[in-house]
C-alpha cells in the first residue's frame, strides 16, 4: 500500500464562515489530507455536523471558500462531485421508513456511477444484516449496519461518516472497524469520521481535528499529540524553599493541580523541557506518563474556556 | 500477520522510535525471516493503534536500512540480512539492557564500586547455573 502525499487536500476550507438561528460555524481554516483518517471530534453542539452539510451543499456558505476533491463549492458546483462522495447521517431519514434495505440500495445505484451491488450484497453479509426487511422494522443497530453497507457500496473516493458507530453492538462495531480499514487499504481514500468513541479513534485515525462552539481548536497528528503530551507529578522538597509559583512558568504547561501536600500534577506539551525545568527549581519528579487522549481533549477544552 | 510488537505506555520514547525498535529487532534476531510479507501500512496502524503516518515513516526507516523492501503492488516484504549487522544488533541490544539497569541502580543511589561488584557477582553466579544447567 502507498499512502498519498498529506500535501493534497481532499477538503480544504478557507475562512469557511456559516450562521442559522443562534449557532455560528467559522470562521473555519483546514486542509484535511487526501489518503488519511481524520477524526473530528468536539462536544455535543460544537458544529460537526453542520460542517458535514456544508461540504456535501446542503448548508449555504456564506463566507469564504471550501473546495471538495477539487470542486469548488460556490453554489453553482453542482452535484457531480458528490457522487464521489459516501455520507452517512447521524439519523436516519423518516421517509425511508417503507423501503426495504434492497430497495433503498436499488435507488442509491442509480445516482451512484460506481455502485456495486456486489459489495453491497457482500457488506450486508458480513455485517449480517436481511435486506428485504422494510427499515422501519430494524432495530436501531441493524438499520445503522444498512446504511452503513450502502455508503460503502459504491466505494466512494471520499467517505464522511457522522457518529457511525451509534447503536451497534461490539461485534458489528468490530466489523465497521475491519470494513473501514479494508476501504481505506488502497491508500487514497479518504475518511472523515465524527466520533465521541475514543476507541475508535484510537484505532483508526491519523489526524484529530478538534471543533469547540463552531470553532476549529486545532488539527493535530494523533500520534504527535500522545507523544508530546505528558503527565508529570513532582514532590516540593521540604529543604529547597520552592512555590507553586515557580510550576506556573513550566515549559509546555497546559494544566497544573495540587494532588497533595506539596505535590503536583503537571499537563505538560514540552515534557523533556518541563522536566527539566521542575528539576532545576528543586522539584523531585516522581512519574512522567503519557496522557489519554480524552485527558488531552479536556485540557485543550479547559485552556480555551479559560481564555474567553 | 500479526506481529509480536508492544508498545510501552511508560516509555518516553515516541511510538514510531519504539515500534522501529522492536521492528528492527524481529528482523535481525531472524524471527522474522527473509521474504516474509509485513502487514500494510494500515493493517499494522490499526493493529497498534497508532497512525499510518507512524508506521510509514517506520518503513521508510527500515527500507532505508536495508532491511525491508517494498513490491509495487505486492506489499512490504523482509530484506536478507548479513552478520555483520545480526553481530552489531546483539551488541547494541546487550548494550541497551546494560545501560537501563546501570540507570536503575544509579537511581537507587548505588556508587560505581557498589555496581561494578554486582555486574561481577552476577556473571559469576549466571556462569556457575549455566554449568549446573549443562551437567
Amino acid at each position: 500500500m502507498t499512502v498519498t502525499t498529506d500535501t493534497e487536500a481532499a477538503v480544504s476550507l478557507r475562512g469557511v464562515k456559516l450562521q442559522h438561528d443562534k449557532f455560528v460555524l467559522g470562521p473555519l481554516q483546514c486542509d484535511i489530507p487526501r489518503g488519511m483518517v481524520t477524526a473530528i471530534v468536539g462536544p455535543n453542539g460544537s458544529g460537526k455536523s453542520t460542517l458535514f452539510r456544508s461540504l456535501l451543499g446542503l448548508e449555504p456558505i456564506q463566507a469564504g471558500e471550501a473546495e471538495v476533491l477539487g470542486s469548488r463549492l460556490n453554489g453553482g458546483q453542482g452535484d457531480s462531485y458528490k457522487t464521489r462522495i459516501g455520507f452517512l447521517a447521524e439519523n436516519p431519514h423518516s421517509h425511508e421508513n417503507n423501503l426495504t434495505a434492497d430497495e433503498k440500495a436499488k435507488f442509491s445505484s442509480y445516482w451512484y456511477p460506481n455502485w456495486d451491488f456486489e459489495r453491497y450484497y457482500k457488506l450486508l453479509r458480513h455485517f449480517d444484516v436481511d435486506g428485504s426487511v422494510k427499515l422501519s422494522k430494524l432495530s436501531k443497530g441493524m438499520r445503522r449496519k444498512v446504511e452503513l453497507s450502502i455508503t460503502l457500496a459504491h466505494d466512494p473516493e471520499l467517505l464522511l461518516l457522522d457518529e457511525p458507530s451509534s447503536g451497534l453492538d461490539p461485534f458489528a462495531w468490530k466489523t465497521m472497524l475491519e470494513e473501514l480499514r479494508r476501504y481505506m487499504e488502497p491508500g487514497d481514500r479518504t475518511l472523515i469520521l465524527a466520533t465521541h468513541i475514543m476507541e475508535e479513534i484510537r484505532r483508526l485515525a491519523d489526524y484529530i481535528l478538534f471543533i469547540y462552539r463552531g470553532r476549529i481548536l486545532g488539527m493535530y497528528e494523533k500520534d504527535r499529540l500522545l507523544d508530546d503530551w505528558r503527565t508529570l507529578v513532582v514532590q516540593q522538597q521540604p529543604a529547597v524553599g520552592t512555590s507553586i509559583e515557580l510550576l506556573q512558568r513550566t515549559p509546555g504547561l497546559q494544566g497544573l493541580t495540587e494532588a497533595g501536600p506539596g505535590l503536583y500534577r503537571l499537563e505538560v506539551d514540552e515534557p523533556e523541557q518541563g522536566e527539566t525545568y521542575c528539576r532545576s527549581c528543586g522539584f523531585q519528579v516522581l512519574a512522567v506518563q503519557r496522557m489519554e487522549l480524552e485527558d488531552i481533549l479536556s485540557c485543550l477544552i479547559r485552556k480555551e474556556e479559560a481564555r474567553r | 500477520m500479526w506481529l509480536p510488537i508492544r508498545i510501552d505506555e511508560q516509555r518516553p520514547e515516541p511510538l514510531y522510535h519504539q515500534i522501529e525498535v522492536q521492528l528492527r529487532g524481529l528482523i535481525l534476531s531472524g524471527q522474522l525471516k527473509e521474504s516474509t510479507l509485513l502487514p500494510s501500512i494500515r493493517e499494522l496502524a490499526v493493529s497498534l493503534k497508532c497512525s499510518a503516518i507512524t508506521v510509514r515513516r517506520v518503513y521508510q526507516d527500515l527500507e532505508n536500512e536495508g532491511l525491508i523492501r517494498t513490491r509495487q503492488g505486492t506489499g512490504t516484504f523482509v530484506a536478507g540480512v548479513d552478520t555483520i549487522a545480526r553481530d552489531e544488533h546483539r551488541l547494541e541490544r546487550a548494550t541497551e539492557e546494560l545501560e537501563r539497569a546501570v540507570a536503575a541502580g544509579l537511581q537507587l543511589q548505588c556508587t560505581v564500586a557498589e555496581l561494578e561488584a554486582l555486574f561481577q557477582q552476577i556473571i559469576r553466579r549466571k556462569a556457575e547455573e549455566g554449568k549446573e544447567g549443562l551437567t
